[in-house]
């Protein structure tokens, strides 16, 4: 990937008026939030471990683990590098910081040598999961995403809750243009996290691509059961908006069913415009995409009835 | 076939989107301003999705979005770009062809533009695209002679002056309007900043 290193004039500190415990507690929230933004992470953990390891306790070893990883989504080797050997002093026999050393030959794009550490921790320890899924990242990266998705499914055999695992696998199949097992997957999503709107509405976008009246018919139903978990997820919407609006249009289906179906389209139209007017209220640059929105419900109605 | 001329607008928007989005398979709209007919001036570009590109329903709704502003706008859909997720492979999926076909549907001289991710750092000289055109039902590479991008090393400082600043953040695609639709997909704040850095008043080249 392409990345941006930014020169600092200002420490973030000095910046952001903040002190050494706050950054340490956002840190600790990104960490808890699992969020990837990676660059951020670099600049506050950067500073607060070459200005204030020494106050950070047993803290300090976690968020050396967090800035490397960081910093290698940023080609920051060097900073990459730093992290890690004070983790390898600390911890020298620890299969977590040998699969830290793994990710590092990955950035680097050392998969062969990635794939001997990784294999090693394996050697040592078979159910180690971290170390598997590493192998299969390495196959992504590598654009072998047959040999992936066949991994990946040898791995939810042995761990069938890893739901992690199981939409990794549904992006994989999606990409393959497997429609079916990416079905498949996400119904398993479906079935253990049933309050889920995203999945619902995933299964509904990958039953409407498959396409035909009965994939048509599950995905309005899912797009429905997504707006129900979520009334604000406008690609459900507009989803519902759509598939109804096909299956009002068929010649296969009947009176009622049509009747039915141009009902929801039409709830569906309204509550899109009824979205996009309160959006339009803020700026004069959503009035363009609010204007679009208008006259394409306009445009697909007529070419419905 | 004919030249395809690439504007600094929307090279730059594309490039963007790139960079906002790294690890994902990105794509999004060619459009022209310009008369059909003779060579074909991409004048700026509307990025749409970093996920789940093969699926059809956003895919749809997007198009139809945004053939419906471009009619509002005196513009037409001339073509697709794609980057794939992995850097080192720059053909086109079958989605992008799938996509591309439609568009031919309504422009005869639509293209297909790959975005090369592994010649995008500031060291290469050139261009890091791949044009085709549709001849004979298939997509086939463009003769590299028919492309132009004027004012290239002006565009490419712009670009990569762009990403120093951190400008990519300010990038709307089509997925990103969806989670959030008081965002403008139109990108009107990011125009105005590409047209401020190539104003000659600046001194850029």
């Amino acid at each position: 990937g392409v990345c941006c290193q930014k020169k600092k004039m200002a420490t973030i500190s000095e910046m952001y008026d903040v002190g050494w415990e706050e950054m340490r507690d956002k840190l600790r929230k990104w960490r808890e939030d699992n969020c990837r933004n990676s660059e951020q992470i670099v600049d506050v953990g950067e500073e607060l471990i070459s200005e204030h390891a020494s106050k950070l306790g047993d803290d300090v070893w976690i968020i050396y683990e967090q800035v490397m990883i960081a910093a290698l989504d940023c080609s920051r080797d060097d900073l990459a590098l730093t992290c890690l050997q004070e983790l390898r002093k600390q911890f020298p026999d620890s299969h977590r910081v040998k699969r830290l050393s793994g990710m590092r030959l990955e950035a680097l794009e050392r998969y062969d040598e990635a794939n001997k550490h990784y294999e090693a921790i394996l050697q040592d320890d078979p159910t180690n999961t971290a170390a598997r899924k590493r192998k299969i990242s390495i196959l992504k990266a590598q654009g072998k995403n047959a040999e992936a998705i066949r991994e990946l499914n040898e791995y939810l055999e042995q761990f069938v809750g890893d739901q992690e695992a199981w939409h990794e696998l549904s992006e994989l199949y999606i990409n393959e243009h497997d429609y079916g097992k990416a079905a498949f997957c996400l119904e398993e999503l479906m079935m253990t996290n049933p309050h889920n709107h995203l999945y619902c509405e995933q299964y509904a976008e990958v039953k409407y691509t498959q396409g035909g009246l009965e994939n048509l018919e599950l995905s309005r139903k899912y797009f429905a059961q997504a707006l129900r978990l979520n009334n604000r997820n406008m690609r459900a919407l507009f989803g519902l908006y759509m598939s109804a609006s096909h299956i009002a249009a068929s010649p296969k289906v009947s009176a009622k069913v049509k009747k039915d179906n141009m009902k929801y389209a039409s709830w569906a139209a309204t509550q899109i415009n009824r979205a996009y007017k309160l959006a339009g209220r803020g700026t004069k640059e959503s009035k363009c995409s609010m204007k679009a929105v208008e006259e394409m419900l306009e445009s697909m109605q007529i070419t419905m009835s | 076939m004919g030249e395809v001329e690439l504007s600094c607008r929307a090279y730059v928007k594309m490039y963007l989107h790139a960079c906002l989005f790294p690890r994902c398979g990105i794509n999004g709209l060619l459009l022209s301003s310009g008369s059909a007919g003779g060579a074909v001036c991409v004048t700026d570009c509307v990025p749409l999705l970093h996920s789940h590109l093969p699926l059809a329903p956003i895919s749809q709704l997007a198009l139809t979005q945004v053939d419906v502003w471009c009619s509002q706008t005196q513009q037409r859909i001339v073509g697709y770009y794609q980057a794939n997720a992995c850097v080192s492979d720059s053909s086109p999926t079958p989605c992008a062809l799938k996509i591309a076909d439609k568009i031919s549907e309504q422009f005869d001289n639509a293209v297909l533009l790959m975005l090369d991710g592994g010649k995008m750092t500031a060291d290469y000289r050139l261009p890091p695209i791949v044009v085709y055109e549709r001849r004979d039902s298939r997509w086939l590479l463009k003769d590299k002679h028919t492309i132009m991008l004027r004012h290239w090393e002006e565009t490419q400082a712009i670009a990569g002056q762009m990403l120093e600043s951190g400008d990519q953040a300010l990038l709307v695609d089509f997925d990103s309007h969806l989670d959030d639709i008081t965002k403008d997909w139109t990108n009107q704040k990011l125009n105005s900043k590409i047209a401020e850095l190539a104003s000659p008043a600046n001194g850029n080249i």
